[in-house]
C-alpha cells in the first residue's frame, strides 16, 4: 500500500486544525494576559504540527487512493487527536495556573539541597533513564510502526497497510456509528464537566451523573463499533472486568469490616485472609483448573452430590467459564482489596459512628452511611488498580483455567493480543490491538486523575 | 525499636543472600545452575520410562566437546528415550555430545523456533510438525538466508556418515510421499503416526455391540445403542478438537484441503474449508454432539481429555492419535479392559479416500560448521536406525519408519502379539496414492488449522449453522494464506 | 507485571497513611461488644476463612494423591506425596524452575530498589536543569504497562541477544517509576534538618543517602520489596515469550509441563508444583509482613 500524497481533505484539515489551535491557545492566551503574536502564534504551531504527528509517520497513507471511508475517518480523528494533544501541552505553558502548580512542585523537591554536584544527578538518574528509554519508550514508539505493517512471526518481509490493521476492527457499514458514538461522548463530557465546575452542589452532582452517563452509554455503544469478532474480545474484556472489580471489591469491603471487629483470634483471620496475595496469578488458575475440572472436580462433585445441581462444563459454557476466571480473580485480589480495606477502616473517624450509634442506626446502617462513603477514596483507588489486574494480570490465570475458550469467550483483550500475535503469528494485527488496550489504560488514567479528589469523599 | 532493628537484620540479610544470589547466577549462560538441586537417585516407577536421567535436566556436556544441540516437542518418557539414543550416540562419536531439550507440544516448539530465529539461536537439529512444513521450507535466517538445509542435499548420496548407515531412502512410502516436495526428502523424518480408533472391548460387550464400527453410520448407529442401554457412559465417543481429525476426515473422502493438488503441484493460494467433505463432516460432528454422542472436554487440541476419557471407561471409542498405541492399550490392561485399535471410521457415502499421516520431521539447520553438520547428519540416521526405529515404535506407537525396521519386529513377531500396533501403517498403506492423502501443504497451515478449530468450537458450543460458520472461517484462512503468499513473494 | 505500575502509587493510598496515623488509638468500630455478641462474628469469619483457604488446602491435599484418589474426588490427603515429588522434582525439574524465578526475582527486586533510590534521591535533593520534564517522563512511564508494548519489546530484547538468558528476564524491568515516586514522596517528607546537618557535617549525597535517608527507610524498602518481588515472581507473559529453552525458564511456565506427565491429564504432581511454586513469595511476604504491613498501616491499631 503507498503512502498517500498530501490531497485536498488533508490540506483542509490541516488548514482547519491550524486555524482552530490559533483561535483557542491565541483567545485562551490573551485573557491570561500573554502577548498577541506568542499566543496566536503558538497555537497555530500546535494546531499544524500536532496532526503532523501522525501524519507524517504514516506519509498521509489515510488520504490516498487506496483508502477506504473508515482510514479517512480515522485519518480526520489522528489529525484532531495530535492537534488536541499538542494545544493541550501548550496550553500548559501559556496558562499561568499551571506555570504557578509547576513552580510549586519543583518547589517542594528542593527541600535541603545540596549544592554542587552538576554531574550528580544525571548519574543517578542514569540508570533509571536508561532503561526506560530502551524498553518502555522505544518498545512503544516501535508498537506503533508494527501496528502500521503486516508482519508475521517466521514469514520473510513485511508489508506498509497504513490504518488498516485498526479500521478492519471496526464494523463494515458503521464508521457513521462511529462518527455518532464520539459526539455522544463529547457532548456528554463536555456538558458534564462544565457543569461540575459550578458552585452550585445539585448542579455539581448533576455534572458528575452526566459524566458518568456518557462513560457507561460510551463504553456500551462502543461495542457496536466493531466488527462481530473484535466485539466479543470488547464485550468480554468488559464483562471479565467489571465481574473482578465490582464482586471482588463488594466482598472484600464486607469481609474487611468483619475481620475488623475487635475480636479475639483477629490476626490470625487476617493472615488465612490475605494469603491469597501471595499467590501468583497463573497458580489461581492453576488450582481453580483442578477445582472446577467438568468430570472429576471437587466443585462439581459437590454441587452435585449435595445439592443435586448438575454443573455443566464450563469449558463448554460462555456464561460459567466467564464466571470461573472471575471467581478465581477475585479470590486472587481478595488478599491485596483486604489489606486496603483494612487500612482505611483505621481511619473511618469513631466520633461519627458514635454518634450514628446514638442516632439509632443498626449495624447495617453504620456500614452503609458511614463506613462505605468514608472508604470511598480507597475504593476508588482500589477500582483502578482492579481493572489493571483485569486488563493484564488476569492473562496466566485464563491462560492455564480456559485458554481464552470457549469460542472465545474468555479471551479478554490482552490474552487476544497474544492469541492474535503468537500462536496467530500476527505482530502487526496484535500490535494494532496492543495500541486500543491502550488507548483504554489512558482513558483510566485520565478518569483516575480528574477524579482523586474531586469525586471522593473523605468522610466529613 | 525492637521491631525495627529485627527489620533491618531482615532485609540486610535479604538484599546479602540477593546479591550472593545475583552474583553466582547473573551472568552465566550454563544451563547447569539447576543441577545442585535436583535429585540424583534414578528410580522411576512411572510406567514405562527406562531413563536414568532427569528429563527436563540439563545435560552435561564434557569439557571440550562440541554441543549439537537437539529441539523435540516431548517432555514425557519420549523425551526420555531420545535422550538415552542420544547418549549412546554421542558415546560412539568423540568430541561431540548431542543435547536433546524438550517442550510441551508441536505448537510450542513452532513458537519457540520461530522466536528462536528472531532471538538469533536456533540449534542444529528442531523437529517441526507436519503442518509446520511450508514454513519451514519458507523461513529465513535474520541475514535472509534461507533457515534450513535440504537433508538429502546433504547427504549427497553418501551410503553412511562417520560411519553410520545412511537409512533415507527406506523410509515408507506414506511418509517418504508427504514429506517429497518438488522431487527432494528435505526433512529426516521420525514420529510419523495416523490417526485411529480405539475401542474398549469390554465396555462394548457389555453395552451389546460386537463389531467395530468401521463408518461414521455405523459408529452413530452403535452409540444409539451405547446410549440407550440402562447402565450408559456419559457419552459415546470423542477426540480432540484438533485440525488433523478434520483434515484426516476430508482425506478420507477423498476431498482437497487447498488448491494446485493440495499445494503439492504448484504454492497453495486457495484454500478450501467450505467444500462438501469438510461440511459434511463437521456437520456430523455437530450432530454427534446434539445427540450426546460426542463429548466435547471444551478445549481446543485437548489430547489429555480425550484421552482420559477413554482411559477412565467414561467413553467406549475414542479417535487418538496412533502415537499412544502403547499407552492406551496399557491401561487397558491396568484398568481391566480390553483395548482394540482399529482404521479412523470413514463416511460410507465417499469411501474412496484414505488415512494421511501426521507428526514430524527433523530439519537441519542451514549454516553449521560442516563437522558439526556431518555429526548431526549422522545422529539423524543413527537415531532411525532399524533398531532404534523398532525400538521408538515399541515404546510409543509411532509406525515404524523404515522397511528394515518393519522386518526386524515381524522377525521378532512382535505384531503378532501386539495387534494394535500393526493399525496405523496398515491404514497408511491402504490409502491410495492421491493429493488427497498426500496431505496439504501451504503457509499459514499452523494458523489456519486454528481457524478450522475455532470454528469447529463454536459450532459445538454455541450451536451455530454449519456451511455459514465454515464459509467464514474459509474466508479468515483464505486471508491468512494470502497474506503468507504476499510476504513470502515480497 | 502491571500490577508493579500501581501499588503505592495512588495518592489516595499513599496519603491516606498518614491520616491512619494520626487517628485515635482506641478501636473505632465494633466496640462495646459483649462476649455473646461476638460468636456470630467468630462464625461468619470462620466460615469465610475456610472459603478463602480452601482452594490452597485443596491444592495441599491433591497433592498428595494420584489419579485415583482424585478421581474418587477424595478430600483427604492421599499417599503418593513421595511419588508426586519424585516427578515434579527430578522427572520435571521444578527445582531449576524455581531457581530461575528465584534468581529473576531478587536481581529485579534488589535493582529497581537501587535504582529507585538513586532516582529519589536526584529528585529530592539535588537541582539539576530540565526537572520537572524529566520526573514527568519519569511519572508518564506509569500508565505505560509493559504489556501494551511487549511485541516490540520483545523484538528489542532479541534484536540485543538477551533472550533465553537471565538479562532478557531483568534487565528491561530494573527501573520503576512506581519506586522512584515513592521514594520522592517518602524523602520530601522528612524533615530538611536532616540533609542540612548533614551538609555542615560536610557528607556527599551519597553519603546523605546510605547513612542517613537508608536507615529511615527500611520499611518503604520492605513494603516495594514485597511488591516487586511478588511482580516479576507473577510475571507470566514475558517469560512465555522471551524465554525458549525450557533450562532457562521460570516457575510459572515450568508448571504447566505438569499438566501432563505422562498418559492423560495429572493432578498430583500439578497441585504439588503449584503449591512448591507459591512457598518462596508466601516467605517474603511473611518475611516482611511487618514492613509491609506498617507501610500500609495495617497494624496499627496495636
Amino acid at each position: 500500500m503507498h503512502a498517500g500524497e498530501l490531497t485536498l481533505p488533508a490540506i483542509i484539515a490541516l488548514s482547519l486544525t491550524t486555524g482552530f489551535g490559533a483561535v483557542t491557545l491565541g483567545r485562551l492566551g490573551l485573557a491570561a494576559g500573554r502577548p498577541r503574536g506568542v499566543a496566536f502564534g503558538a497555537g497555530a504551531l500546535a494546531g499544524f504540527v500536532g496532526p503532523l504527528l501522525f501524519m507524517v509517520p504514516l506519509g498521509f497513507c489515510t488520504f490516498g487512493p487506496e483508502a477506504v471511508t473508515a482510514d479517512t475517518l480515522l485519518g480526520y480523528g489522528l489529525m484532531a487527536a495530535g492537534a488536541g494533544l499538542l494545544l493541550r501541552l501548550g496550553w500548559t505553558f501559556l496558562d499561568p495556573v499551571a506555570a504557578r502548580a509547576r513552580a510549586e512542585a519543583a518547589d517542594t523537591t528542593t527541600h535541603g539541597v545540596f549544592k554542587g554536584h552538576p554531574f550528580l544527578p544525571w548519574l543517578l538518574l542514569a540508570p533509571t533513564l536508561i532503561i526506560l528509554a530502551l524498553f518502555l519508550y522505544w518498545p512503544a514508539g516501535r508498537t506503533l510502526t508494527l501496528s502500521t505493517r503486516l508482519v508475521r512471526l517466521g514469514a520473510p518481509g513485511q508489508v506498509e497497510r497504513c490504518v488498516t490493521n485498526f479500521t478492519e476492527l471496526v464494523g463494515p457499514s458503521r464508521p457513521g456509528l462511529a462518527f455518532t458514538v464520539m459526539m455522544i461522548t463529547l457532548g456528554l463530557f463536555v456538558a458534564g464537566s462544565s457543569l461540575s465546575r459550578r458552585a452550585d452542589a445539585a448542579m455539581q452532582r448533576l455534572g458528575g451523573y452526566l459524566s458518568s452517563a456518557g462513560v457507561a452509554s460510551v463504553l456500551l455503544l462502543l461495542s457496536l463499533l466493531w466488527t462481530a469478532s473484535y466485539q466479543r474480545v470488547y464485550l468480554v474484556t468488559l464483562i471479565i472486568s467489571a465481574g473482578t472489580v465490582i464482586i471482588g471489591l463488594a466482598l472484600s469491603i464486607g469481609i474487611a469490616y468483619l475481620a475488623y471487629q475487635p475480636i479475639r483470634g483477629a490476626g490470625i483471620y487476617r493472615t488465612f485472609l490475605i494469603w491469597p496475595y501471595a499467590i501468583s496469578p497463573p497458580i489461581a488458575g492453576l488450582i481453580f483448573f483442578v477445582m472446577f475440572d467438568p468430570s472429576n472436580g471437587i466443585i462439581e462433585h459437590w454441587l452435585g452430590s449435595l445439592f443435586g445441581i448438575d454443573l455443566p462444563n464450563y469449558r463448554q459454557n460462555a456464561q460459567l467459564a466467564q464466571a470461573v476466571v472471575i471467581i478465581a480473580s477475585v479470590w486472587k485480589t481478595l488478599g491485596y482489596n483486604l489489606l486496603f480495606y483494612i487500612a482505611g477502616l483505621q481511619t473511618v473517624p469513631g466520633d461519627q459512628l458514635e454518634a450514628a450509634q446514638l442516632d439509632g442506626a443498626n449495624s447495617w446502617q453504620r456500614f452503609r452511611y458511614v463506613v462505605i462513603p468514608a472508604l470511598s477514596p480507597i475504593t476508588f483507588f482500589l477500582i483502578v488498580t482492579n481493572l489493571t489486574y483485569a486488563f493484564f494480570d488476569t492473562f496466566g490465570t485464563i491462560d492455564y483455567l480456559t485458554a481464552g475458550g470457549p469460542a472465545g469467550q474468555t479471551s479478554v483483550a490482552m490474552y487476544e493480543i497474544y492469541r492474535v500475535a503468537i500462536p496467530g503469528r500476527d505482530l502487526g494485527r496484535g500490535a494494532a490491538q496492543s495500541l486500543i488496550l491502550f488507548l483504554g489504560v489512558v482513558a483510566l488514567t485520565i478518569w483516575q486523575f480528574r477524579s482523586t479528589g474531586k469525586r471522593v469523599s473523605y468522610g466529613s | 525499636m525492637r521491631l525495627f532493628t529485627r527489620a533491618r537484620t531482615t532485609v540486610a540479610l535479604t538484599v546479602a543472600a540477593a546479591l550472593i544470589l545475583a552474583a553466582c547466577g547473573g551472568e552465566t549462560d550454563e544451563p547447569d545452575d539447576g543441577d545442585s538441586v535436583a535429585a540424583e537417585e534414578p528410580d522411576d516407577d512411572s510406567g514405562d520410562a527406562d531413563a536414568d536421567e532427569a528429563p527436563d535436566e540439563p545435560e552435561e556436556v564434557p569439557e571440550g566437546d562440541i554441543e549439537v544441540p537437539v529441539w523435540i516437542a516431548f517432555t514425557d518418557y519420549r523425551l526420555d528415550w531420545a535422550r538415552d539414543v542420544a547418549a549412546s550416540f554421542s558415546d560412539q562419536v568423540d568430541g561431540y555430545t548431542i543435547t536433546v531439550q524438550g517442550y510441551d507440544n508441536y505448537e510450542a516448539l513452532f513458537d519457540a523456533t520461530l522466536l528462536a530465529v528472531d532471538q538469533g539461536g536456533q540449534p542444529a537439529i528442531v523437529q517441526y510438525f507436519e503442518a509446520a512444513t511450508t514454513e519451514a521450507r519458507d523461513a529465513v535466517s535474520g541475514s535472509g538466508e534461507p533457515l534450513f538445509a535440504s537433508v538429502e542435499d546433504r547427504i549427497a548420496g553418501r551410503d553412511e556418515i562417520l560411519g553410520f548407515p545412511v537409512i533415507l531412502d527406506d523410509v515408507v512410502d506414506a511418509v517418504q510421499d508427504y514429506y517429497t516436495i518438488d522431487g527432494e526428502f528435505s526433512s529426516m523424518p521420525w514420529n510419523s503416526s495416523s490417526a485411529i480408533m480405539f475401542s474398549n472391548r469390554t465396555l462394548m460387550e457389555e453395552l451389546g455391540i460386537s463389531d467395530i464400527p468401521e463408518t461414521w453410520q455405523d459408529l452413530e448407529a452403535a452409540c444409539e445403542t451405547v446410549m440407550s442401554a440402562d447402565d450408559a457412559p456419559s457419552a459415546c465417543v470423542t477426540w480432540p478438537n484438533h485440525g488433523w481429525f478434520t483434515e484426516q476426515q476430508i482425506a478420507l473422502q477423498g476431498g482437497l484441503l487447498a488448491n494446485n493438488d493440495n499445494g503439492r503441484a504448484d504454492r497453495a493460494d486457495e484454500v478450501n474449508l467450505d467444500g462438501e467433505e469438510i461440511t459434511d463432516f463437521i456437520q456430523w460432528w455437530a450432530d454427534m454432539n446434539a445427540a450426546g454422542f460426542y463429548t466435547y472436554s471444551g478445549t481446543q487440541r485437548d489430547w489429555d481429555g480425550a484421552y482420559n476419557a477413554f482411559a477412565s471407561q467414561q467413553v467406549p471409542f475414542v479417535w487418538y492419535s496412533s502415537s499412544d498405541t502403547t499407552l492406551l492399550t496399557e491401561e487397558g490392561e491396568n484398568g481391566g479392559f480390553e483395548v482394540e485399535a482399529s482404521f479412523l471410521p470413514f463416511n460410507a457415502d465417499r469411501p474412496d479416500g484414505g488415512a494421511l499421516i501426521g507428526g514430524a520431521t527433523l530439519w537441519l539447520t542451514e549454516g553449521l560448521e560442516s563437522d558439526v553438520e556431518d555429526v548431526a547428519l549422522a545422529f539423524l540416521q543413527y537415531f532411525n536406525n532399524p533398531e532404534n526405529a523398532a525400538d521408538w515404535h515399541k515404546v510409543t506407537g509411532y509406525i515404524p519408519i523404515t522397511n528394515a525396521s518393519i522386518a526386524l519386529l515381524e522377525e521378532e513377531g512382535w505384531f503378532d502379539d501386539n495387534p494394535n500396533s500393526a493399525v496405523a501403517s496398515a491404514q497408511l498403506d491402504a490409502a491410495p496414492d492421491t493429493p488427497a492423502t498426500a496431505g496439504v501443504l501451504m503457509g499459514n497451515f499452523v494458523a489456519i488449522r486454528d481457524v478450522v478449530t475455532e470454528a469447529i468450537e463454536d459450532i459445538l458450543v454455541n450451536d451455530l449453522d454449519v456451511a455459514e460458520r465454515l464459509t467464514q472461517a474459509d474466508a479468515t484462512a483464505q486471508q491468512l494464506l494470502e497474506e503468507y503468499n504476499l510476504l513470502v513473494a515480497n | 507485571m502491571a500490577t508493579d505500575t500501581t501499588p503505592l502509587t495512588s495518592p489516595t493510598g499513599i496519603r491516606s497513611v498518614p491520616s491512619a496515623r494520626s487517628a485515635p488509638k482506641r478501636p473505632l468500630l465494633g466496640h462495646r461488644k459483649s462476649r455473646a455478641d461476638r460468636w456470630p462474628t467468630h462464625l461468619a469469619l470462620g466460615v469465610v476463612c475456610f472459603i478463602v483457604a480452601f482452594p490452597l488446602l485443596y491444592a495441599m491435599i491433591v497433592a498428595t494423591q494420584g489419579n485415583t484418589e482424585f478421581f474418587a474426588n477424595q478430600i483427604t490427603p492421599g499417599n503418593r506425596l513421595g511419588d508426586n515429588f519424585q516427578v515434579v522434582w527430578r522427572d520435571r525439574n521444578l527445582g531449576g524452575y524455581l531457581w530461575n524465578s528465584t534468581i529473576q526475582a531478587v536481581i529485579i527486586t534488589v535493582g529497581k530498589t537501587i535504582t529507585a533510590l538513586l532516582c529519589g534521591l536526584a529528585f529530592v535533593h539535588l537541582r539539576f536543569p530540565f526537572k520537572g520534564p524529566i520526573f514527568w517522563l519519569v511519572l508518564v512511564t506509569l500508565m505505560m504497562p509493559t504489556e501494551i508494548s511487549i511485541l516490540a519489546l520483545f523484538q528489542i530484547v532479541a534484536g540485543l541477544g538477551w533472550a533465553n538468558s537471565m538479562l532478557g528476564l531483568t534487565i528491561p524491568f530494573l527501573a520503576s517509576a512506581t519506586g522512584a515516586f515513592l521514594f520522592r514522596q517518602h524523602f520530601a517528607n522528612l524533615p530538611s534538618d536532616l540533609s542540612e546537618a548533614a551538609q555542615l557535617d560536610g557528607a556527599k549525597p551519597l553519603q546523605f543517602l546510605f547513612r542517613i535517608l537508608l536507615p529511615l527507610s527500611w520499611n518503604v524498602i520492605g513494603a516495594l520489596a514485597v511488591i516487586q518481588f511478588l511482580y516479576s515472581w507473577n510475571m507470566y507473559l514475558w517469560p512465555l515469550l522471551i524465554i525458549s529453552e525450557q533450562s532457562e525458564q521460570v516457575v510459572q511456565i515450568g508448571l504447566g509441563t505438569l499438566r501432563n506427565t505422562g498418559g492423560g491429564q495429572s493432578y498430583g504432581p500439578l497441585m504439588l508444583g503449584a503449591v512448591i511454586a507459591s512457598i518462596p513469595p508466601t516467605l517474603v511476604f511473611i518475611g516482611l509482613q511487618k514492613q509491609f504491613l506498617s507501610g500500609f498501616s495495617i497494624n496499627a491499631e496495636k
